[in-house]
């Protein structure tokens, strides 16, 4: 004979199982008729605390495959990690705009640059940058360029570029230019002047 | 009738070290040269001319081919330190990029880069073949190869030019691109850098550039010449280009159109016609 207090402990707790499996049932219908909004993963950068400075960009323009340089004013930090990421900050805020002349896709951003000794700077770009990125030589290689060229222009001393995408190594940006192996600053610097003079 | 017999064997085997020398050198022979040909008459080491030795330079005459490869003139490959030794047999190895699951651009939801440089490269070796050169695919077919295995393919063949095709729905006409890697690499040994072993061949790979959209220029078609960060072209040890097409009119589905991929097939099968005599001198590193 099972005694009475057991039994009903027991009714309860099936009826409390019950009862929760109706619950959640509801609540995971509830979501799939009104799913949320997907909002891309935004780089959430510390405010720069630096004045203003005018410094010279060198921005993609797809329709006539050119590379221009162009003069924008950003606030700049002291330190020299510090304003190697605001300048390409800066630089993707361009892309990023409405009439972009060279469209990179929502959420691209770089996660760090890293400058290390004897010239060289490790740029960490984040998956949105190379999933959105246009597949084609020109196209990719303007991209490469514009970056390179903008930091070199700007940080004096730097030889070589590595890119990596979410701290990881990656053959191609997306599909064509070559990632890797390091960037020779004065390579890129010969390529852009190739692309500038059309 | 023993002794018939005995004097035939000694007779058979004096005369054996003598005829297995001969087919050794013979065989030897052509190994090296590729056809059985005279001995060379002149001092020792000195390197027969070809059937088209008149229009080599003697080597007494100042030519181009002895200039440093960085200063070559812009109407003569940096080439030959040597004359040729013999006419060479040239191969133009065809790479339609991309291949397999590696579809490359998506030009519009049913045109993929990998289908349009597969057709497009078939159409040049068409024309390359009937212009008398011969020419050969990387692939044929739908199928996929990494970049290493398209080097490694290209530098086995050592063809006289390798061509890689690409296409894209940005900007408009033809863009030809060499490797981005520097002019000096140090390739000089017996081994050599996978990354950089373009280097040895760059200024020639330049001067194919230079003359190919020269070429196409002259049929009115657009075209550009740039450098690209772009495998395999890095790792091939013959002179390498890389084309990238796009339409003219704004419309990704012209790159589709067998009218637009035969007219460019043919200016670059008549640009490449035009590379010919002076890829078929022996290509030597620049000094």
């Amino acid at each position: 004979m099972i005694p009475r207090q057991f039994a009903l402990a027991t009714v309860i707790l099936c009826c409390l199982a019950i009862g929760m499996s109706v619950y959640v049932w509801q609540l995971r219908r509830r979501e799939a008729l009104n799913p949320q909004p997907s909002v891309p993963a935004q780089h959430v950068s510390p405010p720069t605390l630096g004045p203003m400075e005018k410094v010279t960009v060198y921005v993609a323009y797809d329709d006539p495959g050119e590379l221009r340089a162009q003069s924008i004013s950003i606030p700049l930090s002291s330190g020299r990690q510090q304003r190697a990421e605001e300048l390409l900050r800066g630089l993707l805020n361009i892309y990023l705009e409405k009439n972009s002349p060279h469209p990179l896709g929502a959420g691209s951003e770089v996660h760090d640059v890293y400058l290390v000794n004897q010239g060289i700077a490790v740029l960490d770009l984040n998956s949105a940058f190379v999933n959105g990125q246009t597949s084609g030589i020109l196209a990719e290689e303007l991209t490469v360029a514009s970056m390179i060229q903008t930091l070199s222009t700007n940080i004096p001393g730097l030889m070589r570029v590595k890119i990596l995408v979410d701290g990881k190594e990656r053959e191609t940006l997306a599909g064509h230019s070559d990632l890797s192996g390091f960037y020779d600053v004065s390579q890129v610097t010969a390529l852009a002047k190739q692309l500038s003079a059309q | 009738m023993r002794w018939n017999n005995t004097h035939q064997d000694r007779r058979i085997q004096r005369a054996a070290p003598w005829l297995i020398a001969a087919i050794l050198g013979l065989s030897l022979q052509w190994l090296l040269f590729g056809q059985v040909t005279p001995p060379p008459v002149g001092p020792p080491g000195q390197v027969s001319l070809t059937q088209n030795s008149a229009n080599q330079p003697s080597p007494n005459q100042a030519s181009p081919s002895q200039v440093p490869a960085n200063q070559a003139p812009a109407n003569q490959p940096p080439t030959a330190t040597q004359p040729a030794t013999g006419q060479r047999t040239l191969l133009i190895m065809i790479d339609p990029a991309h291949g397999g699951t590696e579809s490359g651009a998506v030009l519009n939801p049913v045109i993929l880069e990998k289908d349009v440089t597969l057709a497009l490269a078939r159409r040049l070796r068409q024309q390359l073949i009937t212009r008398g050169i011969q020419a050969q695919l990387v692939r044929d077919s739908d199928g996929i190869l990494s970049v290493d295995q398209r080097a490694v393919l290209a530098n086995a063949a050592q063809p006289a030019l390798y061509i890689s095709i690409h296409a894209t729905s940005q900007g408009s006409g033809m863009r030809i691109y060499t490797a981005m890697l520097p002019a000096s690499g140090d390739n000089s040994g017996p081994f050599v850098d996978w990354q950089s072993a373009q280097s040895a061949s760059l200024a020639r790979s330049r001067w194919a550039q230079g003359q190919l959209v020269a070429a196409v220029q002259k049929t009115g078609f657009p075209v550009r010449s740039l450098a690209a960060p772009l495998r395999p072209l890095n790792n091939i040890t013959v002179p390498a280009l890389a084309l990238e097409i796009a339409p003219t009119t704004g419309d990704v589905s012209q790159l589709a159109s067998a009218d637009y991929q035969q007219m460019i097939s043919a200016a670059l099968a008549n640009g490449v016609a035009t590379l010919i005599p002076a890829l078929r001198t022996k290509p030597e590193s620049a000094p």
